[in-house]
């Protein structure tokens, strides 16, 4: 069965309250979705969340280069359905095109191979779990401390305690982190595991400063304390710190992957679907670091959509050792979702497997619509 | 102990920002056009055609010194209180008749029973059925809070405007200013809520912050993508 057609839509779905962090404020979900459609229109869906400072991409370079990796994969037969080698099948379809400006072009990657990934097991009427078989029923999210006012932090803390968060992270990178890593500390309590996520924001004195003057709030991990660069610098940091280090702006690509273990730079990747490049690609960084003794999050991006979500509650279900998961907020952030089902966490965080054909949600092409500030139309040979 | 104060502050916050809002202004000042008003119309007999389940749910969770006002709410609802008689489900069917809007009744009706299975299905924050009802509770009384304050103002909008009969608009004046002794007797029931139920200040509060932590008013009245319009965040 071919691929036949295909459906970019940019959305800009408004956030219920902005979210924050050294690098960006955004009060709107600006994700690209990709509808991919065969011959009989059996359907699938996929998405990409563009971030200028993490892959180099923006919502509008995705759209553009959307129609240039499409016009390689339409009237393409889709792929037999065989394990977990369909999903490398996929990705080798996908060609490597650089994107002028851009690191990778991982978002956009992502959003058409889960699309056809997606469009494949619709046919089938199969869940993705039959190619990623879940180890774990279900899934315990963290929460996520926005960057702002401490008092809204603090605010956010409480709520988060309120509805037995286990795991909470919280953004720092600004003046006040010190003052602000206690507070939050002092309102979880000792019981909930804490992590910081600096985005890049210190240098490496402050980098030690803070974990320095934070030592007694039992620190579980600092997501990229240093902007993406030398991995001899965060090697450098690792050595001078007690608290375990991740990587996230810092790893985007495999080789990212391998110069960060080389160097032995981290003790943790954060692994996101969309800026690792689509859930082929994801999974064998997860391996590599498997081999390699590394921790491992599987991170979200602010503001996805359902679509997201679900693939990346698959990839969280899947792989053997996660030490935290983030994502799954759902209209918990966003105004309104595009699936039918919620797709958001509950209690202490935690979510079923999917077990429904496809990614396991049942999205709403309306609903995409009715938030596209731009839908773009991509036939048998690409643009239309 | 949660003071009455503190909750009227968070309703009052609430409705300020949905009478600040641009969208609000258009309708009540005529300024918006046929579409807006059908629109507005549309979102509200929706969000309230299920009230009477709403509070039904509430009154099976109200505390002893709620009970009796929780009930006359719920029964008020279901037209079987003294007043009119007329279930105000039934109020709202007859304003969008009125409007010129029977022809979406029946899809109406629909959005609103999947909207009621929606919230009954969504994964429930909370560890137990006593904050999922005080969330629920609070929400209930931010509407009363703000009916009992606007109410008025946007009925005679839509009379002048839309030359809407008062019969019609019944519906408006079961929950208009005159309510709003009904609308305090609301976070009275809010308060003992939150005693009966042993919930800490702390707890209390920032379950009230949540379950308004987006302008539900803005969002139900005239959709979720007028909150960009707000700059995002409610409370």
């Amino acid at each position: 069965m071919r691929l036949a057609s295909a459906t970019v839509y940019a959305l800009e779905i408004p956030l219920v309250e902005p979210f924050r962090h050294s690098a960006r404020a955004r009060s709107l979900c600006d994700s690209v979705v990709v509808r991919v459609r065969d011959e009989e229109g059996t359907e699938g869906f996929g998405e990409g969340v563009p971030r200028p400072y993490v892959t180099g991409e923006t919502p509008d370079s995705v759209l553009e280069h959307l129609g240039r990796l499409w016009s390689c994969i339409a009237g393409r037969d889709l792929p037999e359905l065989d394990g977990i080698d369909t999903l490398r099948a996929i990705e080798s379809w996908l060609p490597t095109v650089p994107l002028p400006g851009a690191l990778a072009d991982h978002a956009s990657r992502s959003a058409l191979e889960t699309a056809v990934l997606d469009c494949l097991l619709q046919r089938h009427e199969v869940s993705l779990g039959r190619l990623l078989p879940p180890v774990r029923q279900r899934v315990a999210y963290s929460g996520v401390i926005t960057a702002g006012s401490l008092e809204t932090a603090l605010e956010h803390a409480r709520r988060m305690k309120l509805v037995g968060l286990a795991q909470v992270k919280v953004k720092v990178g600004f003046e006040d982190d010190v003052a602000r890593v206690h507070a939050v500390r002092e309102t979880l309590g000792p019981s909930v595991s804490l992590r910081l996520d600096a985005n890049g924001a210190w240098t490496m004195e402050r980098a030690v400063e803070v974990t320095e003057a934070t030592a007694g709030c039992d620190i579980a991990s600092v997501e990229q304390p240093l902007p993406r660069g030398p991995v001899e610098e965060l090697a450098r940091l690792r050595r001078a710190v007690r608290v375990p280090l991740m990587a996230d702006e810092s790893l985007v690509t495999l080789e990212d992957a391998d110069a960060l273990i080389d160097a032995k730079a981290v003790d943790c990747f954060n692994v996101r679907v969309s800026k690792c490049g689509g859930l082929s690609r994801s999974l064998r960084i997860a391996a590599r670091a498997a081999a390699a003794g590394i921790g491992l999050q599987v991170g979200s991006q602010v503001g996805e959509t359902a679509i997201l979500s679900a693939a990346g509650r698959h990839l969280a279900a899947h792989l053997p050792e996660v030490a935290f998961v983030e994502g799954s907020y759902g209209t918990l952030l966003l105004t309104e979702d595009v699936s039918a089902e919620g797709i958001h966490f509950g209690h202490r965080g935690e979510a079923p497997v999917l077990t429904g054909p496809g990614l396991g949600i049942r999205v709403l092409e309306d609903r995409l619509r009715k938030y596209a500030r731009e839908v773009l139309e991509l036939g048998p040979g690409g643009a239309s | 102990m949660v003071e009455r104060s503190q909750v009227e502050e968070l309703l009052s916050r609430h409705l300020s920002e949905l009478t600040e809002f641009a969208g609000f202004e258009a309708l009540v000042s005529g300024q918006g056009s046929r579409e807006d008003y059908e629109g507005f119309l549309v979102n509200l007999v929706r969000t309230h055609l299920r009230s009477p389940q709403v509070l039904a749910f509430l009154y099976s969770l109200a505390p002893p010194e709620a009970a009796a006002n929780l009930a006359h709410n719920m029964l008020e609802e279901l037209g079987i209180e003294e007043e009119s008689g007329i279930a105000h489900p039934s109020l709202l069917r007859e304003l969008a008749k009125g409007a010129g809007l029977g022809d979406r009744l029946a899809e109406l009706e629909v959005a609103a029973q999947e909207s009621l299975r929606q919230i009954i299905s969504e994964p429930i924050l909370y560890g137990t059925l006593k904050e999922v009802g005080l969330a629920t509770l609070v929400e209930v009384v931010a509407f009363e809070f703000m009916l009992s304050r606007v109410a008025s103002r946007i009925a005679r909008a839509l009379a002048r405007h839309l030359r809407l009969s008062s019969s019609t608009l019944e519906w408006f004046t079961h929950h208009s200013e005159v309510d709003i002794r009904h609308a305090g007797q609301g976070i009275d029931n809010v308060l003992s809520y939150v005693r009966y139920y042993g919930f800490s200040d702390e707890d209390a509060l920032t379950i009230c912050g949540m379950a308004l932590r987006e302008n539900v008013f803005i969002k139900r009245y005239f959709g979720e993508k007028a909150l960009a319009r707000t700059g995002g965040a409610g409370a």
